[in-house]
């Protein structure tokens, strides 16, 4: 089995797990999904070594490059939970924003009718 | 009067912001997720070196780990917010895909398993384990319990 189609296959499934937004991934992201595909890599030229040294079976191989390949799975599902997790700080920055804003206005009103009655 | 008018709109202003990003909730980080977690990678990590010896003669170790796991499985279901680390947890478990799931019922059907493939499986179990250990790392307590405080619910 040629590793380079392996890997051409491995890139394709988890660029179409993230959809087409690759290019709009932040670089930290980008850098996960590199490492990801580098570890591959390595892994991939290691059993098709221990494959032809006969240390392993086809079957063995086959097992092991499938897991790879649920490992794509579970690094799309870590990439978009990684994601939601930042969309959640950012929503809790954004309403942080709005209710700081909001109760010093509240104040400032408070404080002028105060001092309008004194 | 009109401070009472300006805490009743900042109130619907924060429930309707709250409410309309209820699909961005961010999952929390759980101390007991993250524990068990690395407790059952240990487990499954020293339970995959005994592959070398009979499925049978191991089956009480085994049907151990495999309660346990299932526990897992239950607990990480009926978390809030908590769909990812589920769906996480559900591959690893399951006997159809490569990981401690698919490794035991391998294991099942051949008995024994040899020691090269052993190495190399649990070098795959592991790295799916971290994924998930460091998902749920990734999960900061900080920000919700802030939202909450602001909120007065917690």
């Amino acid at each position: 089995m040629d590793f380079k189609d392996l890997l051409k296959e491995l890139k394709g499934n988890l660029l179409s797990l993230m959809g087409s937004k690759f290019d709009d991934l932040k670089d930290e992201s980008k850098k996960d999904v590199q490492d990801f595909l580098k570890a591959s890599k390595a892994k991939l030229e290691r059993w098709t070594t221990l494959l032809a040294e006969g240390n392993i079976t086809l079957d063995d191989y086959k097992w092991l490059v499938e897991s790879q390949k649920d490992l794509v799975v579970l690094q799309g599902l870590y990439a978009a939970g990684v994601s939601k997790i930042k969309l959640g700080h950012l929503k809790n920055s954004i309403l942080d924003t709005v209710i700081n804003t909001a109760i010093g206005f509240v104040k400032e009103k408070e404080d002028g009718n105060n001092e309008a009655n004194a | 009067m009109k401070t009472r008018f300006y805490a009743v709109y900042l109130g619907a202003l924060t429930l309707l912001l709250v409410s309309s990003c209820g699909s961005l909730r961010a999952p929390v980080f759980d101390q007991y997720s993250y524990q068990k977690g690395t407790e059952l990678k240990v487990d499954a990590l020293n339970l995959m070196d005994k592959a070398t010896m009979s499925y049978d003669s191991e089956k009480t170790a085994i049907d151990t780990f495999q309660a346990e796991l299932d526990k897992m499985l239950e607990y990480q279901k009926n978390r809030e917010n908590n769909t990812i680390s589920y769906a996480m947890w559900k591959m690893i478990a399951n006997p159809d895909k490569n990981f401690i799931g698919g490794f035991l019922e391998r294991w099942k059907e051949k008995g024994t398993l040899i020691g090269p493939f052993i190495t190399e499986a649990k070098g795959q179990v592991s790295d799916a384990l971290d994924l998930i250990l460091q998902y749920e790392g990734k999960k900061d307590p900080v920000a919700e319990n802030k939202l909450k405080a602001i909120l007065g619910i917690q």
